[in-house]
């Protein structure tokens, strides 16, 4: 059921498109009565399709760009944010005092095999 | 020609390699992470040995260790040497030579690029002589002693055998 009212709601969102600002405000003030009434199969269909054209009314523009299964992309950012998650979560790292220009073995005090450690939680971040 | 692993770089692959394997050995989070522990101990009481002999000792113990307990299918990433991956797409990477060879009516459905790439060229004649003479400046005699690539050393340079590194094709072709 939740499918044939996705398929319905997407046949008319490519329909009216255009007319959808117009077209809700009459569409709100019908369903609101609607589902406070005896609920039958086709009534709740209906109200659900177009609460569900509401919700989706702001997404318009995401459904025509698919997602495919891919990794987030590496942006500096989203790279930096990542690094600096993963060693915050190194318990022998103060996070306080964690930075992107601390030195491992200077400011952080850490051994070479906590090197090799936190070089093995980036690949596992990472991917490898 | 000859490059020898120092004492400490033998122990720390002996320590990843170990990991690695503790990993495929003990699936479960928590428990590799407990036998990891116990592991590191058993390393940083090695840690303090100034005997190289006795310590030496000890790194022959702990390889011949790993030797009788290793995984027989470790976990490999997929794209490092022994993966599913490694190399995979090495076929399709072509050298960047071969953009030059190009007809004009293909250069021109990438304008951006090979627009870019013609400045790079120009860029690349004038730096080509810097990185040379900072390449045998700092290179020991008896040739290089790895593949690392110094990095620039003063203001306005470009980092030696820039173009190979900028110009290489892509990790994944789409």
């Amino acid at each position: 059921m939740a499918s044939r009212v996705l398929a319905q709601c997407v046949r008319t969102l490519a329909r009216s498109s255009a007319r959808l600002s117009g077209g809700n405000l009459a569409v709100r003030a019908v369903a609101a009565p609607v589902s406070a009434s005896h609920r039958s199969f086709s009534v709740i269909s209906n109200a659900e399709r177009r609460r569900v054209l509401e919700q989706s009314r702001v997404s318009v523009v995401s459904v025509w760009c698919r997602q495919y299964g891919d990794l987030p992309p590496l942006t500096l950012e989203t790279i930096r944010d990542r690094v600096m998650y993963v060693l915050k979560l190194y318990d022998k790292v103060n996070p306080e005092k964690l930075q992107t220009t601390s030195h491992f073995m200077k400011d952080l005090g850490l051994d070479s095999l906590d090197q090799v450690e936190i070089i093995m939680a980036m690949e596992d971040e990472f991917g490898e | 020609m000859a490059a020898y692993l120092t004492h400490q770089q033998k122990v720390l692959r002996l320590y990843k390699k170990s990991l690695r394997h503790l990993e495929s050995w003990c699936i479960f989070r928590d428990k590799y992470r407990f036998y990891a522990c116990l592991l590191r101990q058993r390393f940083d009481d090695g840690v303090g040995e100034k005997d190289m002999v006795k310590a030496t000792r000890l790194l022959k113990a702990g390889e011949e260790e790993f030797w009788t307990n290793q995984h027989p299918q470790p976990y490999i990433f997929p794209d490092s040497p022994g993966g599913t991956s490694y190399e995979r797409y090495e076929c399709y990477k072509a050298p960047e030579w071969l953009l030059d060879h190009w007809h004009p009516s293909e250069k021109s459905q990438y304008p951006d690029y090979f627009s870019k790439r013609e400045t790079w060229k120009k860029l690349r004649e004038q730096s080509w002589d810097r990185e040379v003479a900072q390449l045998q400046a700092e290179t020991p005699a008896g040739g290089p002693l790895s593949e690392a690539l110094p990095p620039a050393r003063q203001e306005g340079h470009l980092p030696p055998m820039w173009w190979q590194y900028v110009t290489r094709p892509r990790e994944r072709p789409t």
